[in-house]
């Protein structure tokens, strides 16, 4: 934690989910990148349905996902186990990450797999406490992730399914913490302090 | 499941060359894609950590600068850079400098060199942008590094490329021929204009200048009543406007004339005129600054330190000029100027021609592929029957050109063809016997000089006298016999690739692995393509104009067409850099050493001497039999 943020190794997520309460909905779909600033590996990306029986309210259509989609489904603990291993010593970075932390875990828990990521990082958060700090007012809708990248001048993207988010999550984190720290020496512990 | 990295195939699919991959190789190459988040703060390290690499620009904006601090390009969104050190193996010594943070994707040295194997489109892709814009963008004493090839935008840097099109801006000056001269002076004078177009029935007829009217009007004291096509310049030299400020340049040089109608490509209807003011605009263009300078020189010696600048101010146009054909047409119009310059001193001093006569030039001068270290390959036509006054006046010419040329830096002819040696200064009866000996006995000596004469220009002299003289050759050209013997003298030429399609060395010595890249590569294309034009009795000299008119050959296909066009342009390119490399030292000028070359050069030579390999057998098959 003492160490300078770039030589840190970060995993950029993102969950599809039947709905909003970790209690009751299902996780769908996993994608994820891992972030070496800083560098994005696309070799490193993954992307998983890990639902083959969901629970579709009766809507044909979940992020774009089909039936088809979720019969091609992969082993959720596999999935799982896999996910664990990138996250051994990562630090979990997502937009919003107490709602992905919360199914993930619940998910995982049902699995039997434990994952420990070394910290967890919230674009979401982090992008929210430095509008304030610079005396923004918040409007509706302004710390959503395409409003957010905004702001750094990324790129508009238009997929929005699991993965696609999590390179759009894992592109805002660099350039937070590259507006944050510059060229300095700063801490992950540093760095995490605005979560 | 394989990771839908459709946001990034999508963009890649927008950004050539990669547009010519399929989906399955797309799928192949966006997992081996890295994206760096580019900003202030690691934009210094980024070629130092991430280098050999191919870099396209995602978003943001950035300055790419030469070592000096003068500003490349900036690179925006779908911009490739960093390509010329993934050619050369070189270091970038360029350096990068951010406008607006961004993502830029990365692509490794070996999966780079991967689709450049699997996909010939994506493969022709590089060696054109290496073609265009590997000496646009460097200085030649630091080393190639990370200029970038803009995947979007051509490159205009050299306002010589710019169509004729694009320039003309005022609507055409018309009258038809029938109008008056004092007519036409009026309308010039209300147009301010100094010529206009003569149009009959929306075909040009001629044109009519100020000089014109100085000249054959008021200095002859004719009417002004009478009708223009009395005075105009008959079918007078055209250029289309898909022809470029280039073209222009050296037509004008050539003709020696200041204005040229500029007509449709398709419908020939005049479009404009170009005169020497709107090449004159084109002020940071060492040639017209070169050919200019050379025009107003007043005497021999004038003329001899003009040329002396000559080098040097072709050497920074080379390293500027996206396209190295360029610099050997330039090359060839400053010598056609030198010549006629030469050739009016002469006339000043001993009288003009007593009989008609054309100056040849041969070889590279003749193919306009000259360069700096080509030597002088010229001759005389002279009119028959001529007796020994007028010969003496001719010999006198030959020898004070020549000895003028060398003066001004263009290296006597080691093999003697130069219009100072009587056998290269001949009556049109003598040239065509010469030529009728060559094409029907052709010893290996024969052989070789009709390689030199069959490239041919008029630089100065009778139109008419000329024309006859290449119908004629043309005509023996023809021959089934002499063409066999031409295609089996090019098939010993043994193009330097041994077994395992290793390089093999040319040269002696200790130098002895290294190649001859002109004679075993260009002049080799040169022969080739001179086969298929002497067939279909092409009497244009430049081996690209060659090609171009060869398009509808059945002999030769498309493709092989093509592939010719590649070599020869990859061939001439890899020369100009390898001579402004070793500009200003001993070192050979033609000869280089392949394990020199970076890995992507050495590739595409290689595969280069494979092309020309199979079109030296298609020569010997379709023409080595007869004869």
């Amino acid at each position: 934690m003492q160490q300078c943020w770039r030589e840190q190794r970060y995993v950029a997520l993102d969950l599809e989910t039947s709905g909003l309460d970790p209690r009751v909905d299902q996780v769908l779909a996993v994608g994820w990148i891992v972030v070496e600033p800083p560098l994005l590996d696309y070799g490193q990306a993954r992307y998983a349905v890990v639902q083959q029986q969901p629970d579709l309210k009766q809507s044909p259509v979940v992020h774009g996902l089909l039936q088809r989609d979720f019969r091609a489904a992969e082993d959720a603990q596999f999935v799982l186990q896999h996910l664990a291993e990138v996250l051994e010593n990562a630090v979990l970075v997502c937009h919003h990450v107490g709602f992905d932390w919360q199914f993930l875990s619940a998910f995982a828990k049902a699995h039997n797999v434990r994952l420990k990521p070394l910290a967890k990082f919230d674009t979401l958060t982090f992008e929210a406490q430095r509008l304030r700090m610079q005396q923004h007012h918040l409007a509706r809708g302004s710390l959503k992730l395409a409003a957010c990248r905004q702001r750094y001048g990324l790129p508009d993207y238009q997929a929005h399914q699991a993965l696609t988010d999590a390179i759009a999550c894992g592109e805002l984190f660099l350039a937070q913490a590259y507006h944050y720290a510059g060229r300095a020496n700063v801490s992950l512990r540093n760095l995490l302090s605005y979560n | 499941m394989q990771p839908d990295l459709s946001e990034l195939t999508r963009f890649l699919q927008d950004c050539p060359p990669f547009d010519v991959l399929d989906s399955s190789q797309l799928d192949w190459l966006a997992p081996r894609c890295k994206a760096v988040y580019l900003n202030e703060h690691n934009v210094d390290t980024l070629f130092a950590q991430h280098s050999p690499a191919l870099f396209i620009v995602r978003s943001g904006a950035f300055d790419l600068f030469t070592p000096e601090h003068q500003l490349i390009e900036r690179l925006e969104s779908h911009d490739l850079f960093g390509f010329p050190s993934l050619l050369t193996g070189r270091a970038v010594v360029n350096t990068l400098e951010v406008v607006e943070d961004g993502i830029v994707f990365l692509i490794s040295d070996d999966d780079f060199a991967a689709l450049r194997q699997q996909h010939r489109g994506f493969e022709q892709y590089f060696i054109r942008a290496h073609e265009q814009r590997l000496l646009s963008q460097q200085s030649m004493t630091t080393q190639f590094s990370g200029g970038s090839a803009s995947s979007r935008k051509r490159d205009t840097s050299d306002g010589l490329q710019q169509l004729l099109g694009q320039v003309l801006t005022r609507t055409p000056v018309v009258l038809p021929s029938t109008a008056t001269i004092q007519q036409a002076a009026q309308r010039m004078r209300d147009e301010k204009v100094s010529s206009i177009l003569v149009v009959d029935d929306a075909t040009l007829v001629g044109i009519l200048t100020d000089r014109d009217l100085r000249n054959r009007v008021v200095a002859q004291g004719l009417d002004f009543n009478l009708h223009i096509n009395a005075v105009m310049t008959q079918a007078p030299a055209t250029l289309t406007a898909r022809q470029s400020l280039l073209d222009a340049l050296t037509l004008m040089a050539q003709e020696n004339i200041h204005h040229v109608p500029v007509l449709d490509p398709e419908s020939a209807r005049p479009l404009g005129m170009l005169t020497n003011t709107d090449l004159m605009k084109q002020q940071r263009s060492e040639p017209v600054m070169l050919i200019g300078a050379l025009n107003k020189a007043r005497s021999t010696a004038a003329l001899i330190r003009e040329a002396q600048q000559v080098p040097d101010y072709l050497h920074t146009f080379a390293l500027r000029v996206a396209d190295a054909a360029a610099v050997g047409r330039v090359l060839a119009s400053l010598t056609d100027t030198m010549t006629r310059k030469l050739i009016h001193f002469y006339e000043q001093e001993h009288g003009v021609a007593p009989a008609a006569y054309v100056w040849l030039a041969f070889g590279s001068q003749g193919r306009e592929d000259q360069t700096l270290s080509s030597d002088q390959d010229n001759g005389l036509l002279l009119a028959d029957g001529l007796n020994a006054e007028q010969h003496a006046w001719f010999a006198g010419l030959g020898e004070f050109v020549c000895e003028g040329l060398a003066a001004c830096g263009i290296p006597k002819c080691p093999g003697n063809i130069m219009a100072s040696n009587p056998e290269c200064r001949l009556s049109l009866q003598g040239w065509l016997e010469r030529f009728q000996r060559w094409t029907s006995a052709p010893t290996p000596k024969a052989l070789m000089y009709c390689q030199i004469f069959f490239d041919s220009r008029n630089v100065m002299g009778s139109k008419r006298l000329y024309q006859r003289y290449r119908e004629r050759v043309a005509e023996l050209g023809r021959s089934e016999f002499f063409l066999g013997n031409l295609a089996r003298l090019q098939a010993r030429v043994q193009v330097p690739l041994g077994l395992f399609n290793r390089f093999r060395g040319t040269e002696t010595g200790k130098d002895s692995d290294w190649i001859d890249i002109k004679r075993y590569g260009i002049a080799l294309v040169n022969d080739i393509v001179r086969v298929y034009s002497l067939h279909a009795g092409i009497t244009a000299p430049r081996t690209l104009e060659r090609l171009a008119l060869l398009q509808k050959s059945r002999l030769l296909s498309a493709k092989d067409n093509q592939a010719l066009a590649d070599v020869w342009q990859f061939l001439t390119q890899l020369r100009l850099q390898h001579q402004l490399q070793v500009w200003g030292t001993e070192a050979p000028k033609n000869a280089l050493d392949p394990d020199a070359l970076g890995p992507l050069a050495r590739r595409q030579l290689k595969s280069a001497f494979g092309i020309l390999k199979n079109a030296q057998q298609g020569v010997s098959l379709k023409f080595g039999k007869t004869g």
